[in-house]
Parts: C-alpha cells; sequence; structure tokens
C-alpha cells in the first residue's frame, strides 16, 4: 500500500486555515460530501487520502501510527502522550495558531513570580491548609513532565474540560496551566503568568507520524509531498 | 525446571523464609492515598481505574503503602516483618506495564540499624540467586540532614534547601540563585499592613475566596519574608560547603574520608551519621559499595541511609533504605521505625538472561 493518509481539523477556524495554507501550496483538499463528510480528497493526488478528525484525534491517531500525516498542534502531541514527541516527526510549522502553554497564578499572589517560588508555596501548602495546592489545566502530561523538571512535586491536578481561567475563582483550585495567545483572557480573570511560565510554544504543525508503516514507495510519495511543501523530509 | 523457574522457585523461597508475614495486598487499590503521599509525579505512573461513584482507583503500584497502612490500622505498633513477591502495575516507556516485584518491609523494630542490614541481606540474597555482583550505591538522608542543621545560613533557607536534596538540577538552580544573589540591590519595602490591604484588594477584584485557600496574610508574609531572604545572604562559605558537600560521590571509604575532612575544615559534627554508615559497611563484606552524597529518593519521609543496587549499565535492580517519617506521614500518631526494599524481579531476570 502506497497511499498516504492525510488529517486535517474536522471544523472551524483550524480548518479554514489548514486548507487555505494547502491551496496556496497548489495543493486543493475538498470535501466532496459536504461539511458533514469525514473524508476528503486532495485534487491531483490520488494517493492521498484526506480525513477530517477533531485536533485531538489526529495526535492520537499520529502517535499511535494509524494516519500517517496530519496537521495539529505541537501541544496535543505532547499532551496526548509522553513519548508522543519522540512517535512522531515535526515537519513543518504552518506559521497559524500561535499559542503558549503558561503557568499562571492569581495576580494577587504578589511573591509568586517564578517556578521557584511556586516550589517553596507547594512545599509547605499541606501543612497550612490540610490539602496539596491544586492545579486546574486540561494539560496533564505537559504540567506532569515540567513541574517534576522544575522538582515540584507538592501539588494535585484538577482536570478542567473548560474555562481553565476562571478555576481560581470558582474555588476549584489555586493556580492554572492553560494555554493563551495574548494573555488577556488570563489577565481579565485577575492571573498573572510567571516571569520563566512558559511551559511550551505551541502552533499548528504539519506532523508526519514514526509508528506508522512507511515501505519505501510510500516513503518516497511523502518526501515529495512534503518537499512540495518545503517542509523536512522523514 | 528451566533455569530461570528455578530462580523464580528460589526467590519465593527467600521471600518466605525472611520470617516474617507474607503480605498479599489487593491488586485494586484507593488512587488517593498515593497521590497524597508521593503527589503527582508518581500519579502519573499509576494505572487509574474509575468505579461507578467516580471515585479512583489504581492497580496495585507498589507493596509498601498498602502494608504500612494496614499495619498502622491494626493498631498494634508491635514489631513487625512483611515479606511480598507479586505483579505491580505501572505506565513505563519500556516494558510491559505490569511486572514483578519482591521485597520486605522492617516496621518498629527495636533497632533501626540492625534492621537496615537484614534488608541489605535479603537484597543480596537475592541478587546472589540471580548470579549478580552486588554493586550498592548508597546516600545519605540524615547525613545531609546533619549537616544543613550544622551550616550556618538564615534558618529559612534549611528547608528550601531541604526540600531540593535529591534532584540534582532543582538543588542547582538554587545553590546558583543564591550564589548570584549576593550583589542584588535592596529596594524599600512597604510595610506588612499596606501588603495586606493590597493583596486583599487585588483578591476581591478577581473574586477569590480570603480563606480557602492562601489568605492575604500568608502572601504578605512570604512576600516580606522572601525580600528578606533575599537580603539575608546564605554565606559564601556555606554555598561552597554544599557544594563541595553534594559533589562528593565514589568509593565509599574514600567519600567518607572527603566528608570528615570537610566537616572537620567547617567545625561540623557528622560523627554519628558518618558512623552508622561505616557499621554497614562491615556487614557488606565483598560487595562494591559507593556513596552518592548527592543522592535520595525525592520523598521526604526517607531518613537515615538510603540505598540502590544496581546491574549493568546502571538499572536499578533493588532499592530502599530507612523510612522513619513515613508510618507518621500515613497517619501514626507516633514516630514508628521503618526500613525495606523492593526488588525489580524482571530486571534481575533480564541481567542473567543479557
Amino acid at each position: 500500500m502506497t497511499g498516504i493518509t492525510l488529517a486535517v481539523p474536522s471544523k472551524g477556524r483550524l480548518e479554514e486555515l489548514t486548507r487555505e495554507w494547502f491551496a496556496a501550496r497548489g495543493l486543493t483538499i475538498s470535501r466532496p460530501g459536504g461539511a458533514r463528510s469525514y473524508l476528503g480528497v486532495m485534487e491531483g493526488e490520488p494517493d492521498v487520502t484526506v480525513r477530517f478528525f477533531p485536533a485531538s484525534e489526529i495526535a492520537r491517531e499520529l502517535i499511535r501510527g494509524n494516519i500517517d500525516i496530519g496537521v495539529t498542534g505541537r501541544d496535543l502531541i505532547h499532551e496526548t502522550s509522553e513519548t508522543g514527541p519522540d512517535s512522531v516527526h515535526f515537519a513543518r510549522s504552518l506559521e497559524f495558531g500561535h499559542a503558549d502553554v503558561v503557568i499562571a497564578v492569581p495576580e494577587a499572589w504578589i511573591d509568586v513570580t517564578h517556578l521557584h517560588d511556586l516550589a517553596d508555596v507547594a512545599s509547605d501548602f499541606r501543612s497550612r491548609h490540610k490539602r496539596w495546592l491544586r492545579i486546574a489545566t486540561k494539560y496533564i502530561t505537559i504540567t506532569r513532565q515540567h513541574f517534576a523538571r522544575a522538582g515540584i512535586a507538592e501539588y494535585r491536578i484538577v482536570e478542567s474540560l473548560g474555562a481553565t481561567e476562571a478555576a481560581p475563582a470558582s474555588g476549584v483550585a489555586d493556580i492554572v496551566v492553560d494555554i493563551t495567545s495574548t494573555g488577556s483572557t488570563l489577565a481579565a480573570n485577575g492571573l498573572r503568568v510567571l516571569d520563566d511560565g512558559v511551559m511550551l510554544k505551541s502552533e499548528a504543525n504539519l506532523i508526519v507520524s514514526r509508528t506508522a508503516d512507511w515501505p519505501e514507495g510510500k516513503k518516497k510519495k511523502l518526501n515529495s509531498l512534503l518537499t512540495q511543501l518545503a517542509a523536512e523530509p522523514l | 525446571m528451566t533455569n530461570a523457574a528455578m530462580r523464580r522457585a528460589q526467590l519465593e523461597a527467600l521471600v518466605e523464609a525472611q520470617g516474617g508475614c507474607r503480605a498479599t495486598p489487593p491488586l485494586l487499590l484507593p488512587a488517593d492515598p498515593y497521590f497524597d503521599l508521593a503527589g503527582e509525579e508518581f500519579g502519573r505512573r499509576l494505572l487509574l481505574t474509575a468505579d461507578l461513584t467516580g471515585a479512583e482507583h489504581c492497580l496495585r503500584p507498589e507493596f509498601t503503602l498498602p502494608i504500612v497502612r494496614d499495619y498502622i490500622a491494626d493498631g498494634t505498633r508491635q514489631p513487625a516483618a512483611f515479606t511480598y513477591l507479586g505483579p505491580i502495575f505501572r505506565q513505563r516507556e519500556t516494558g510491559p506495564a505490569e511486572f514483578d516485584q519482591a521485597g520486605i518491609e522492617l516496621l518498629a523494630q527495636p533497632d533501626g540499624e540492625v534492621a537496615l542490614d537484614q534488608v541489605f541481606t535479603f537484597a543480596r540474597a537475592a541478587l546472589s540467586i540471580y548470579g549478580l555482583p552486588t554493586h550498592i550505591r548508597l546516600g545519605g538522608v540524615g547525613l545531609f540532614e546533619a549537616l544543613l542543621v550544622q551550616a550556618d545560613m538564615p534558618a529559612a533557607w534549611r528547608p528550601r534547601i531541604r526540600h531540593r536534596f535529591g534532584h540534582t538540577e532543582a538543588m542547582e538552580r538554587l545553590l546558583a540563585r543564591l550564589e548570584a544573589a549576593h550583589d542584588s540591590p535592596r529596594q524599600e519595602q512597604p510595610t506588612r499592613d499596606v501588603l495586606i490591604e493590597d493583596v486583599t484588594a487585588r483578591m476581591v477584584s478577581s473574586g477569590l475566596s480570603l480563606s480557602e485557600g492562601r489568605t492575604p496574610e500568608e502572601i504578605a508574609d512570604r512576600y516580606l519574608e522572601q525580600q528578606a531572604l533575599d537580603a539575608a545572604h546564605v554565606p559564601a562559605q556555606t554555598l561552597k560547603l554544599l557544594r563541595d558537600y553534594l559533589a562528593i560521590s565514589g568509593d565509599v571509604l574514600s567519600a567518607l574520608r572527603q566528608i570528615e575532612a570537610l566537616a572537620e575544615s567547617h567545625k561540623l559534627m557528622l560523627g554519628a551519621p558518618i558512623r552508622a554508615i561505616r557499621r554497614h559497611l562491615d556487614k557488606l563484606g565483598e560487595a562494591q559499595v559507593s556513596f552518592d552524597a548527592g543522592f535520595s529518593p525525592r520523598l521526604d519521609y526517607y531518613t537515615g541511609i538510603v540505598f540502590e543496587m544496581t546491574g549493568r549499565n546502571g538499572a536499578v535492580l533493588a532499592s530502599g533504605g530507612q523510612y522513619d517519617r513515613l508510618l507518621e506521614r500515613l497517619g501514626a500518631t507516633a514516630p514508628i521505625a521503618a526500613s525495606g526494599c523492593a526488588l525489580w524481579v524482571d530486571r534481575l531476570e533480564a541481567e542473567v538472561s543479557a
């Protein structure tokens, strides 16, 4: 089998930008079945099957090797699995979807400006408050890895599936790890990003699965496609 | 019987022969105690599942915690010995998530040093079943705590330094920060009352509870403490002592001599913890023993001496030590001595076949 499966985001601004990006490089993706169809075609490229997926599923399927290449955020590759970044090849940035995964604390915490302050606060939080410092986030894997590297172990994650920035005010958590492009949502909720609080800089990427099968003919086809897109070959 | 099955049978026999109680905690355990004890860093290794009420459970990731919890619940506080051998479950980057662990737990023993000797003997016997030489890496938690208590520095820095013990990068960053702090200019600080008022106003305006989490007083106090700390320098000589000490690593006898020399030149009394290490060495005979001053598990309930036994390429085959603070952390009302170790059975077998 030399056919290549390309997964692109199935809805919203991300879908639009992705299709525009490919079109600008002479590769038009169309969705013959309309917006409710999950199968697409790349005009003039009969070997490429296009599938429309939610962005987080694209990350998961790339890591598992069920799809060959895809467009999704770098943050989702890091978040889906600790081994995610090693399971894929970031072929190139698409230069949209810029956002940072950051650590933000209540603006009132004037004594906490850096991670090392947070380490101090976390280490005696339990003896002061009879509970662990709580961090609201949907980025569980990224948070755990980053905090482990920083030597912070005394905290609990509260999984948050939306409106993470509201968690401190609603009393669900003390601080947040969230994604932000301008920081304005965080600021509007009285949160401040630590001076060294950027954990990951993310943007939309064209990503190749390293765990998918790459027989010679298929790899050749992939690399010629990547070259056409000015992306780094596998 | 294959050789592997024979070794396994011998390991079973060793586990049974320790004169203790063979512990068989359930495979499915509540997850919260693990998060409570070891935080998210260990939590990410758990295989989690939830029941109908949403309560989180994990597949048994190790044996110590359920054994110790049962012991505390029994309330006897009599000396007790437990051994175990069976499957545990952890998320790992390589290798299956289910693998066997064997080990020993000695609780409330009258002499903690004798107990640790028994732990060493048990681990070495296990290695010899697999025909492996004993390479022991020792760490001194008690030694570092004794040094820290005596080292000249503002008291507030001690817990911050202790907290980073065992995490080389975090410790390095802190020491570098302390070294650099020496010429930072000092600004005039607002008073505590002004700060509390300011923090309260900020919290109220962003809708934060003033009592549920960190309070305005706590934040103001830590802010002032932080300013005071930045001004209250750890003497350069102390920083050098810490660096020199943490860099000591290698053959145990020469490492201990270096530590004695360091203690001598800084006028520190480290005799007792050093003697404790030497006493164990007499019993370790042929084993190749190294001491690494910066080595410690990242769990604050470890006390006295900690160790790892390693194979080729540094694979950890056995790890353990003394953890006298564990039982209190799990709810015991008085300090109870504890020591033990865990053996990585799949790695032992892998050493043989490689």
